[in-house]
């Protein structure tokens, strides 16, 4: 697997492109800011939202058991599930039930983080994802980008091309009306046919047992209401203790996400339709390992609203393909290294660690701080790379060694040409200063 | 062990950090209008919906999951509109099923009240409970093509709102 420094010099070098991912993404940085600043209250929400995050996981256990009572007493079925394996074994079993050879699913990064659909598919089940974003990715079998935006690395050319092969849409038309259409015509058939559906969560509320899912296409709702069977799927971090904190969440939300006022549909489930099967399934997968770290408990907080990702230099001119995992951005890759440290040790060093992240994350997650620790517990581990290990071991030499580092100093200065060369990372794609000829302590004792 | 076992097992109670209750100094001045224009609906008088949707059905108990898709234009009423977001609350009661608002092509909703915002939202549906509601702010939409805005992604094509109010 490239790293993520790897997999980023191919993504920009198609330059236009990178611009115009850059310039895309932040411009829905900029909507949500002007949806943010007309509320005086924003900051004061915030605060708000993140107090009832850390309230919410100092009492996680007992939260989690209030929801499964409540749940249950709706009647909806509670599954627990330790990992990703369980859960996907839980899920088939459903499905298996039911006797069902396809199904549609929304978008849920749950079911990304545990590979579900390509589980099922080993089963010899068909997934259809319905999110048009997911579904143009997974035509093209590639994993979703960005967690708001699946298809956000992709022109209108490239969507075009391949619905003109999946869909039979005429060949050269990337007029995206034209193309949503197609596309809404060709999910409707399966939304008209599949008995069971999968959807995310956003929010689960222990004091109802009622769980709210939001999108702006309405394929959740169209999936859930018309199957026989709803699976919905979601990590033990996304339940809030009361329907009323929903108001803080849902007016961050979207706002941070996309600039929108509210997402078009927030659906909350409460029963399951008269003659319907409801399930829900609690997973762990790593998260309670993060509660008991002091120094990474706060990623839990996160809602996957992305505004993280949209703000972050090195996530707009980077792709999210090349954080390798289905959560990218500066929260993936705080989230990532808890699941494998060494598969995921690129990922902290992506980033500039600017702090723009933190500063308009909607439940204050301290992401680059965290950035941070994890740079420090990666490199303690013994997991960084070679170059980068003794580099820095080297850079602590010299530092620490005045009369190396004159000695050193001077021979750059003599022959500066060493560090305009590949070998140097730093020099790629800039130009390097011209180096003064006597550094200040030689100009001094000449003096 | 069981996973549920197994996952309460592994979670250790943190220094308690208190919930900071109802959240006080929200804002007031919110148009229920102009909320409507921003999410794509469109606000009409009751004459002028006669005119623009003569045929139209409509909320009728009668109708299933799949002749829905055949309706054309469904009209149905809201419980109450929310003026910061143009969100109407919507509960299957007041439903012929839950995927109409979704499955018909254009939506026609009927609002009698409208509340500021969010956390007035919530207090006045916390007195009823509902097997299933949602808040619908706006016609079904998608920018997952190059961030160009598309109305008519699964979900209804046109939102017309009747403020009765």
């Amino acid at each position: 697997m490239l790293s993520h420094a790897e997999a980023s010099e191919n993504f920009i070098a198609d330059a236009a492109r990178t611009d115009w991912h850059d310039e895309t993404l932040w411009l829905v940085r900029e909507k949500r800011d002007k949806v943010s600043k007309v509320l005086p209250e924003w900051e004061a929400l915030r605060e708000h939202a993140s107090q009832i995050k850390d309230h919410t996981l100092a009492n996680l256990g007992e939260y989690l058991q209030a929801f499964e009572a409540k749940a249950q007493a709706n009647g909806i079925t509670v599954h627990w599930a330790a990992d990703a394996a369980e859960h996907n074994a839980i899920v088939h079993e459903i499905i298996a039930a039911q006797g069902s050879k396809i199904l549609v699913k929304s978008k849920s990064m749950l079911t990304e983080e545990c590979h579900l659909n390509d589980y099922l598919v080993s089963k010899g089940i068909e997934v259809i994802d319905t999110d048009l974003g997911e579904r143009i990715v997974q035509f093209r079998n590639e994993a979703p980008s960005h967690i708001v935006l699946p298809a956000i690395h992709l022109k209108k050319e490239d969507v075009g091309e391949t619905f003109h092969q999946f869909l039979g849409t005429p060949k050269g038309n990337k007029d995206p009306q034209f193309l949503t259409e197609a596309a809404r015509q060709h999910l409707r058939g399966h939304f008209l046919a599949s008995e069971v559906a999968i959807t995310g969560v956003n929010f689960a509320i222990a004091e109802t047992g009622e769980f709210v899912v939001c999108t702006n296409e309405g394929n959740a709702d169209m999936g859930a209401h018309l199957a026989k069977v709803h699976i919905a799927c979601m990590g033990i971090e996304k339940i809030i203790p009361k329907r009323a904190d929903l108001a803080v969440f849902l007016r961050l939300l979207a706002r941070s996400a996309t600039g929108q006022l509210i997402t078009t549909y927030s659906s909350h489930f409460h029963q399951p339709r008269e003659g319907q099967e409801m399930h829900i399934v609690l997973i762990d997968n790593g998260r309670t390992r993060q509660l008991a770290d002091p120094k990474y408990k706060n990623s839990l907080k996160c809602i996957r609203c992305a505004a993280c990702f949209n703000t972050c230099p090195v996530y707009r001119r980077s792709g999210g393909h090349s954080y390798h995992q289905p959560v990218a951005g500066p929260i993936g890759s705080i989230l990532a290294p808890n699941i494998d440290k060494k598969a995921n040790v690129d990922l902290p060093f992506a980033s500039t660690l600017c702090g723009s992240c933190s500063n308009v994350c909607p439940v204050k997650i301290n992401i680059h701080e965290q950035l941070w620790f994890w740079r420090q517990d990666l490199m303690a581990a013994g997991l960084a790379p070679a170059a980068k290990s003794i580099g820095m071991k080297l850079m602590a030499f010299v530092l620490s060694n005045p009369a190396i580092y004159r000695l050193g100093g001077s021979l750059i200065r003599r022959f500066s040409g060493v560090l305009n060369t590949r070998l140097n990372p730093w020099y790629k794609q800039r130009e390097m200063p011209v180096a003064p000829k006597e550094s200040f302590q030689e100009w001094y004792k000449k003096r | 062990m069981s996973a549920r076992e197994l996952i309460l097992g592994k979670i250790e109670p943190l220094a308690e950090v208190k919930h900071p209750g109802a959240f006080q100094g929200a804002s007031g001045e919110f148009d229920f209008r102009a909320s409507l224009a921003v999410v794509g609906a469109r606000v009409v008088t009751p004459s002028e919906l006669e005119e623009i949707f003569p045929g139209r059905r409509r909320y009728d108990k009668t109708l299933d999951g799949l002749s829905l898709a055949e309706v054309e234009v469904l009209e149905i009423d809201g419980e109450f509109g929310v003026a910061e977001n143009g969100a109407i609350w919507l509960t299957e009661e007041s439903l012929p099923h839950r995927v109409a608002p979704f499955i018909c092509q254009h939506l026609v909703i009927n609002v009698k009240k409208i509340v500021p915002h969010m956390h007035a939202a919530y207090e006045e549906l916390g007195k009823v409970k509902s097997s299933f509601g949602l808040f619908l702010s706006g016609p079904s939409k998608t920018a997952d093509i190059e961030q160009s805005l598309v109305i008519g992604a699964h979900g209804a094509r046109s939102l017309t709102v009747v403020i009765h109010a």
